[in-house]
């Protein structure tokens, strides 16, 4: 029972760091929350279910469509949404404010298309468990385990070792200095912004075959994701992962041994008690105009 | 070389730049001085793309420099800004880096960084935020010679350092300017600025109120009295406290 609560955790733990890795990667350059990011994951799991039922019942095939409607979204986002009040220098409260209107306008438009339905998609992951040390563990947590691990060891990889992953690092210390470094910062935010869109489809298309797709399951995940990203400390990577993976487990454990009710209450609790004893996270950033 | 004309910049209502006419001849130091708010920065940051002139122009060679940092850099002319703006959170080695972004190979500007700052080689896997102040200034140059410019703009690289590493720190600028870097320098330090430069302009309040050869400059009445005076640091007698 304790390990396979153990990796079921860490197993939706891996799923909130996909996401709060997203916040964070934005949030560490331009300095507030991408509140759109939930309609990112919403739409990569409609693509996905899309996919299958108008297109071809193939699994992979309709994995990486949901995924790349979800990075066409975030490209969208920042073209459309952002861009325009980036040039003028606004307010990152506004930025902030723009995101969440998007987020609710797409939901709501969701809904007017697709109705507030519940789907499944036509054809799933297997259902099976299979047996490690005597814990029975889901096939489809381990799937989602893995795959998570890899996408997300891969950005490390790339922020870590390429150039374009430098200025990523260099620009969340200071952007102005990066761009006269002869970086295109334009471009760099919109490669964080596909950065981003990719993970928040992987997370997307694997919530929408873990569970059911519908209109409200970015704004459901990606609510975790930044409580997450808050504890573990706004803009960290690192911390992000650190974040998410201590809400997953916390969250199992609660519907294992208390009651499947108290799991969101217990992730709020998480992060009132963060705020409240380090309000800049488990390993956040200094302070100045954010949003 | 390099040629302004008629430069305008407002911040909102302030007018930080009022028409501001300056040539840098290739090959040369030119300083620029002034006291504090003249609108020095704001006419390096003008050309270096991060602030866009409401009118007026900047022509390298003739042609008009771009409107943003990164084409700017491209063209050859790089900042090296006030307050250094190295990365903190990287080291002294991905600073370097980040300075070569735009060239294919950077290990020989990394080795070239190296042997004109041993310092930096001996700190190079230290975060670069740990440095001393002047070993920051020295990064800073260094890491904006990485992409190989054709001008150097340093905006009050002596700022904040004891006046001994400020005549490193001028040396340096003369031993880059002697491998064929031409140099705009702007300097509160106008003293030391004159004594390395052959040309010089002074501003006051958005405006060049003088421009000429560096040693006409340093003999000037009214240069002498207000930037040369015996008061050493413009920055402390400049301002006063207002309770
Ligand atoms: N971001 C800004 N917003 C509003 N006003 C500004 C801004 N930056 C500079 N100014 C104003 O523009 C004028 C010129 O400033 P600038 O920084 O160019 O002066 P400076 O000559 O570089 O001064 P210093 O020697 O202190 O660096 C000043 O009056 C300053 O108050
Ligand atoms: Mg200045």
């Amino acid at each position: 029972m304790f390990l396979q609560q153990l990796i079921n955790g860490i197993s939706v733990g891996s799923v909130y760091a996909l996401l709060a890795v997203g916040y964070a990667l934005i949030y560490s350059l331009l300095n507030f929350t991408n509140f759109a990011h939930a309609i990112t994951v919403t739409i990569a799991a409609f693509g996905c279910y899309w996919f299958q039922a108008l297109i071809t019942p193939n699994l992979p095939a309709s994995l990486l469509a949901g995924i790349l409607v979800a990075i066409v979204m975030g490209i969208f986002i920042e073209l459309f949404a952002y861009r325009p009040l980036l040039v003028k220098k606004a307010r990152r409260l506004y930025l902030m404010i723009v995101g969440l209107g998007v987020s609710i306008l797409c939901e709501n438009l969701m809904i007017i298309v697709f109705t507030g339905r519940v789907r499944v998609y036509p054809e799933g992951f297997p259902t099976d468990s299979i047996n490690i040390f005597g814990a029975s563990v889901g096939l489809i947590d381990l799937i989602i385990l893995v795959v998570s691990v890899l996408a997300l060891v891969c950005v490390e990889l790339y922020i870590e070792k390429t150039r374009t992953g430098l200025a990523i690092r260099s620009s969340a210390f200071n952007l102005e200095a990066t761009a006269l470094m002869g970086v295109n910062t334009n471009r760099l935010i919109l490669t964080v912004f596909i950065i981003a869109g990719l993970l928040a489809g992987i997370a997307g298309t694997l919530l929408g075959a873990k569970y059911t797709t519908y209109t409200s399951l970015g704004t459901y995940m990606t609510n975790k994701a930044f409580i997450a990203a808050v504890v573990g400390g706004l803009g960290s990577l690192p911390g992000a992962v650190l974040g998410a993976l201590l809400l997953g487990i916390t969250e199992s454990f609660v519907s294992a041994y208390i009651s499947t009710s108290f799991r969101d209450l217990f992730a709020y609790i998480i992060l009132i008690v963060m705020l409240l004893i380090r309000p800049s996270g488990l390993m956040g950033k200094a302070d100045g105009d954010k949003a | 070389m390099l040629k302004i004309n008629d430069l305008h910049y407002a911040y909102g209502k302030i007018q930080a730049l009022n028409g501001i006419d300056l040539e840098l001849e290739e090959g040369e130091i030119h300083a620029v001085i002034g006291a504090n708010g003249a609108g020095k920065s704001t006419l390096m940051n003008c050309i270096a793309g991060q602030l866009r002139p409401q009118s007026g122009e900047i022509l390298l060679d003739g042609e008009k420099l771009p409107g943003a940092p990164h084409l700017v850099v491209s063209k050859g002319v790089v900042l090296v800004p006030e307050g250094r703006q190295i990365f903190h959170n990287l080291t002294v080695e991905e600073n370097l880096l980040m300075g070569g972004y735009t060239v294919k190979d950077r290990a020989p500007g990394v080795r070239k960084a190296f042997e004109m700052f041993p310092r930096l080689e001996e700190r190079r896997r230290q975060r670069a935020g740990t440095l001393s102040g002047g070993e920051q200034q020295m990064l800073a140059i260094a890491r904006g010679l990485m992409s190989n410019p054709k001008i150097l703009l340093l905006d009050e690289p002596s700022l904040g350092l004891a006046p001994l590493i400020v005549n490193d720190v001028m040396r340096i600028i003369q031993q880059i300017n002697s491998e064929g870097v031409t140099v705009l320098l702007v300097e509160q330090n106008a003293r030391k600025a004159l004594s390395i430069a052959r040309t010089a302009s002074v501003m006051e309040q958005g405006r060049v109120v003088k421009t000429g050869p560096a040693a006409d400059i340093s003999k000037d009445e009214s240069v002498i009295s207000n930037y040369l005076g015996k008061s050493k640091s413009k920055k402390s007698s400049g301002e006063q406290i207002v309770p």
